[in-house]
């Protein structure tokens, strides 16, 4: 793309915009400035015309002029001061007898970025919003919120805001629906517009005459309004009825939202809407628009969390058809793992596994972890599947198999059998790092139900030396380790081989001192390795934890029909966070590293405390100032109310703790040297509330705990369990930060 | 709210760029294209930041490697939401939590509005109707916020064609369309011949497995109607819907046996906006004041008593490991007198396909080793007949383990019915104001179905 070098074109363009014969020519004269467009459009730098293009904006050609005004709004904030030349006819043009030249012209002169321009159409604006046609009426509203973004930080002007909310009465729809965009642009920093009862309604009874972008702008507006009575809700929800079955998505999408809100304390009601909108979103994720296909699918995995048998009897829609894109099939793989039960498991595992072999190796992997999540509950046939699949020496499929095989043996003891009886053989058709640290692992932990397990780790201590990922040589030694716990005759000789090798060849850091490690572990005693490296191979109960057990819908209902369920929560949180960070600018503090994670802590915990209900979330007040005698007064006069130790190794920097502690808002009073032992520390924290919590913490080394004595000066359990829950994640957060 | 508007061609060249928030862009100008280049060259970008958006999405979507993961893209806090018409990209972009299903129909809509006006949307296209769509783009989103956006309203305010500076009567008339209570149809439409054209245009969606069991099937269709009438006529819409029939059947016994299996079950419909919604979920009668010119009445999708135009019989054998016998047979599956069209048979060849014999009793066969099918193309087919394709594929041997995975058998074709069985039993129109009646409209109505994604697993 002609990025650079520009000025032969302006210049030639500057001399035929000059030339009187073309001027007189109008089709001609057309035909230049659409080339300043072009060149425009293509990231040239057209600004050096911008005198020629003003003087072009005298012509009764309405067409010339669209061309004109779309050129100034690109290039007036490069030329401020040729652009007030423009304002002149704009001006003129909007008294011209044709509304459609009104409008254009309004629509122009509040597009203008620059500056100085408020104080010229603050008038023509005013004059719009009293126009008799309803097109200049709808710029001019929008133009409202252009000027108010123009000032940036200025002053709300209150004689405007309420022409537009008066406005919202206007005959036309779309003014109507401008009017709310733009009351809400200039309210913003007072929380928006304000949606009372009389406007409520008034846009309820407006509804059906609007578009369905003006209609999904209302439901989105009407988010916000609570409604006094039952009586009254009830009602809405039958006027907005008819939206359910609208025929756009869009509408349909945000009428379900505003159900959900509303409705947010009758979770029958909340069931009936799902249940109704199952249509219309089926329908959505079998129609031919297919990104609208990869919205729905989203959201329907968003309903699927909370209501897991939803969409089970639909499952064959969301079987993946071979011409489909790539984007489409990944998430009808998720959605068909989340919709299993006991009916159409057979046939739901038979579809997956037919996109095992698939082509592209991404969606093929991508099918045999969804079968791997499916085993958790089916884990025999799903171990069968899987096995059959081993059986194909593919080294894609293999490796994922593989993986899929360690999670599951930790989930599910029972299927260990039939794992280890499936792995022989598999280390031929494994390449890549994550696969052969699967495979390790399994070798390692289960070894001695696998007849030829030192074998197989024999070739991997053979080639230690062409092996490239560090993170297969850290594996290796922990199974090599572990297997000569339980086989020690048939590995002893290639133990020492490998320690040998790591320690005095290995060039990456990590794996020396790993190999170092267990050779000193070694010299201690093998009764010292055992308690080391030994700990339980499995835990069902992780699977359950891990498990999205029943999330209410109300957890969800506001982010319905928004970005979050399309990017996902996590992945949204960050883009959002560092929406956070930019407003907040240098002001965090980022004095350690722990500092700069530290943030993250109030944040999790929140969530946390979201999820108990009725318990209202706790906020620690910043910047409390507490005496030492008040506390120390305090301290006396209360009882414990909860007493609890925490395991602790090792040494340990009271000034890190105190750091974390200050970024939860929890003040240190008083505390021991560090290196005293035993050693203490007194805390003070008080919540949004005035409750205060006042803690003790003590450290005794020789027995490696920390007990924590927490007192309250009113007695309410939901918040203590809050408080002492942000405390265990801080000394947790230090303890892992220290190991 | 939308931030801006690219149409890029498929090189990812910027063919329109249109940005109506200034959030966008500025911060995108971190992102990965300017990482390297450093302050001096973004200087001689003659200032203009937002470029950096554009160039963004150019590298991160169009130029990416890998296929693309998701529709929406986030690059540097900025959401791309793309749709790609034939080898064009159209890209909004936001920086806003937004309803993504709306922007999206937004973006389809632009596509129909633009087809509308100048076809297929192609890259000669647009680049010759540019300025054309900066017009567009100017009426049907101000600020970001959708506007006006009906073809037919915005006829009025769109200047591109013909230069000639508006009359006095067209003046008025923008005034009324912009002052009227129904914004799809501008008053004072004459017509010397009331005609209207009803098209019921479906498409036909199976996924069979190879034991000819119907894993999924479902029909999406719309009714498309083209209306020249004069005045505000008052239409009134009527189909063999199950709802209805079996009301209006009530009285009496004999008709609602004879309907019974006429009368089709619809899972969901939705409507045109100048539906009355309130009339249908209250009678389950369609009524409206249609815009002038082509719209979309009604859609709708079925999923039972699906009539399915043909069956796909596969039979594949490998002959040890350098041969492959493939058999098809494809019945049709309508009425004698009705002819089917556009035929077209596409069987998966594996990739290590050295040679292929076609024989088949009716078209042409021919393999494409490009595409790596048999494409079988019949020019027309009767109902209730029967034709079949053998075929001899030769394999090089190779030693690559993999198995070769059997792509679908997939079919195209074009029939006269309604594979969902969907009839229009009348569409009746009155206009009060003007002296004719429902007899005096000419009426046409032509059913056209359609394969969607007609495949059969082998």
């Amino acid at each position: 793309m002609p990025y650079l070098g520009s000025e032969d074109v302006v210049k030639e363009l500057k001399k035929a915009l000059c030339n009187p014969h073309i001027q007189a020519d109008r089709l001609r004269y057309r035909n230049v400035i659409q080339r300043v467009i072009r060149y425009m459009t293509q990231g040239l730098d057209m600004s050096g015309v911008f005198m020629e293009m003003v003087k072009a904006s005298a012509t009764v050609d309405i067409v010339q002029k669209k061309l004109v005004y779309l050129y100034m709004c690109t290039y007036a904030p490069l030329k401020p001061d040729l652009a007030l030349l423009a304002i002149n006819t704009l001006c003129k043009d909007c008294s011209d007898p044709n509304p459609m030249v009104r409008g254009l012209a309004l629509r122009s002169m509040c597009s203008l970025r620059m500056p100085g321009v408020q104080e010229y159409i603050q008038q023509p604006i005013l004059n719009g919003l009293r126009d008799k046609a309803s097109y200049v009426r709808r710029v001019a509203v929008l133009g409202c919120a252009k000027m108010h973004n123009l000032h940036g930080d200025s002053e709300v002007d209150g004689a405007l805001v309420n022409e537009l909310y008066s406005l919202l009465r206007d005959q036309d729809p779309i003014v109507v629906v401008n009017c709310l965009r733009s009351l809400e642009e200039i309210l913003k920093q007072e929380g928006g517009i304000v949606i009372n009862k009389p406007i409520a309604h008034h846009l309820l009874n407006r509804m059906s005459k609007l578009d369905q972008w003006g209609q999904a702008e209302v439901l989105n507006f009407l988010l916000r309004y609570q409604p006094r009575s039952e009586e009254e809700l009830f009602d809405i929800l039958n006027l907005l009825d008819s939206f359910l079955k609208s025929g756009s998505p869009g509408v349909v999408m945000g009428a379900t939202k505003l159900f959900l809100i509303l409705a947010k304390k009758f979770p029958h009601v909340q069931t009936d809407v799902l249940v109704r909108v199952k249509g219309p979103l089926l329908a959505a994720c079998s129609s031919e628009s297919r990104e609208l296909c990869f919205v729905a699918l989203c959201h329907v995995r968003q309903i699927l969390h909370s209501l897991p048998g939803h969409f089970s009897s639909h499952y064959k829609k969301f079987f993946c058809s071979y011409s489909e894109p790539h984007y489409i099939k990944l998430q009808k793989v998720e959605v068909l793992c989340e919709l299993v039960n006991d009916e159409n498991v057979q046939q739901v595992l038979e579809e997956l596994r037919g996109y095992c072999t698939d082509v592209s190796a991404d969606f093929a992997q991508a099918a045999i972890f969804a079968i791997g999540s499916i085993a958790r509950t089916y884990t025999d046939q799903c171990v069968q599947i899987l096995t059959e699949l081993l059986g194909l020496r593919q080294e894609h499929i293999t490796t994922v198999v593989v993986q899929t095989f360690r999670d599951l043996v930790w989930l599910c003891p029972q299927c260990t059998e039939a794992v280890c009886q499936a792995l022989p053989g598999c280390e031929e058709n494994i390449q890549d790092s994550e696969g052969k640290q699967a495979l390790i692992w399994l070798l390692g932990v289960h070894g001695e139900r696998i007849p030829n397990a030192p074998y197989v780790l024999e070739d991997f201590v053979e080639n230690v030396k062409s092996e490239t990922f560090p993170a297969v040589k850290m594996e290796l030694l922990t199974a090599l380790l572990r297997l000569f716990l339980s086989r020690p005759a048939e590995c002893q000789d290639m133990l020492g081989r490998l320690l040998y090798y790591c320690i005095e060849e290995e060039k990456d850091m990590a794996v020396r001192d790993r190999g170092l490690f267990y050779y000193r572990l070694l010299l201690v005693g093998i009764d010292e390795v055992k308690r080391i490296l030994c700990s339980p191979k499995s835990d069902p109960t992780l699977g359950l934890l891990e498990d999205p057990a029943e999330r209410p819908v109300n957890s969800w209902a506001s982010d319905f029909n928004t970005l979050v369920p399309v990017y996902g929560k996590s992945r949204w949180a960050t883009i959002s966070k560092c929406h956070g960070a930019e407003r907040c600018g240098p002001e965090l503090p980022k004095t350690s590293s722990f500092a700069a994670s530290g943030p993250l802590i109030p944040e999790e915990n929140k969530e946390r405390v979201q999820e108990v209900p009725d318990s209202g979330t706790l906020m620690l007040v910043p910047n409390l100032q507490l005496t030492a005698d008040y506390f120390e007064k305090t301290w006396l006069s209360l009882k414990v109310a909860h007493q609890q130790v925490l395991p602790w190794q090792g040494e340990f920097h009271p000034d890190t703790l105190q750091m974390a502690l200050q970024v939860v808002n929890i003040q240190t009073i008083a505390m021991s040297r560090a290196g005293a032992r035993p050693w203490k520390a007194y805390l003070s924290a008080q919540d949004d509330t005035g409750c205060l919590f006042l803690t003790e913490l003590l450290w005794k080394p020789e027995n490696s705990e920390m007990q924590i004595s927490v007192k309250q000066n009113e007695t309410r359990t939901e918040t203590l369990k809050s408080f002492i829950s942000v405390l265990e994640t801080v000394i947790g957060t230090i303890e892992e930060i220290k190991s | 709210m939308i931030g801006g508007l690219f149409i890029y061609n498929h090189k990812g060249e910027v063919l329109i760029s249109r940005v109506y928030r200034d959030d966008i862009g500025s911060q995108a100008a971190d992102s990965a294209v300017f990482s390297s280049s450093g302050p001096f060259l973004r200087e001689r970008l003659g200032g203009s930041v937002r470029r950096n958006a554009v160039d963004a999405f150019r590298v991160n979507v169009i130029h990416a490697r890998q296929q693309v993961r998701s529709p929406v893209t986030n690059i540097a806090r900025t959401s791309f939401f793309h749709v790609k018409r034939s080898n064009i990209w159209l890209a909004a972009v936001t920086k806003q939590n937004v309803n993504a299903a709306m922007v999206f129909e937004f973006l389809y809509k632009m596509c129909d509005v633009m087809a509308a006006y100048f076809g297929k949307i192609s890259e000669e296209n647009i680049k010759n109707n540019f300025v054309l769509i900066y017009e567009l783009l100017d009426e049907i989103l101000d600020f970001g916020y959708p506007q006006n956006s009906e073809t037919g309203a915005l006829k009025t305010f769109i200047t591109q064609q013909g230069i000639k500076s508006q009359t006095k009567e067209e003046q008025s008339q923008i005034t009324s369309q912009v002052t009227g209570q129904i914004g799809w149809r501008r008053e004072g439409i004459k017509y010397r011949r009331n005609e209207l054209f009803l098209d019921v245009l479906e498409s036909v969606n199976l996924l069979m497995s190879p034991q000819g069991q119907v894993l999924s099937a479902h029909v999406s269709g719309r009714v498309v109607m083209k209306s020249y009438l004069s005045g505000m006529p008052e239409c009134k819409f009527g189909m063999n819907d199950k709802i209805v029939i079996e009301k209006q059947g009530k009285g009496t016994a004999d008709e609602t046996s004879k309907s019974g299996k006429q009368s089709i079950a619809i899972d969901d419909c939705t409507f045109h906006q100048c539906v009355r919604l309130s009339k249908f979920d209250s009678e389950r009668s369609i009524s409206f004041i249609p815009p002038d010119g082509e719209f979309e009445l009604m859609r709708y999708r079925t999923t039972k008593d699906i009539i399915l135009p043909f069956r796909v019989i596969p039979l594949v054998r490998e002959v040890g490991r350098t041969k492959l016998e493939v058999k098809v047979v494809i019945k049709s599956n309508f009425k004698p007198s009705l002819l089917a069209q556009k035929i077209e048979v596409r069987i998966p060849t594996p990739l290590n396909t050295s040679g292929v014999q076609v024989i088949c009793m009716k078209g042409k066969a021919k393999y494409k080793a490009s595409e790596n099918a048999i494409v079988w193309k019949i020019k027309r087919m009767a109902g209730m007949k029967e034709s079949q394709i053998s075929a001899e594929i030769e394999l090089l041997p190779t030693n690559d383990k993999k198995k070769w995975a059997r792509p679908p058998i997939s079919m195209n074709f074009e029939v006269p019915f309604a594979p969902s069985g969907l009839k229009v039993r009348y569409l009746k129109v009155f206009e009060p104001k003007l002296n004719y009646s429902d007899h005096d409209v000419i009426k046409w109505v032509r059913y056209i179905g359609r394969s969607g994604i007609y495949e059969t697993r082998c």
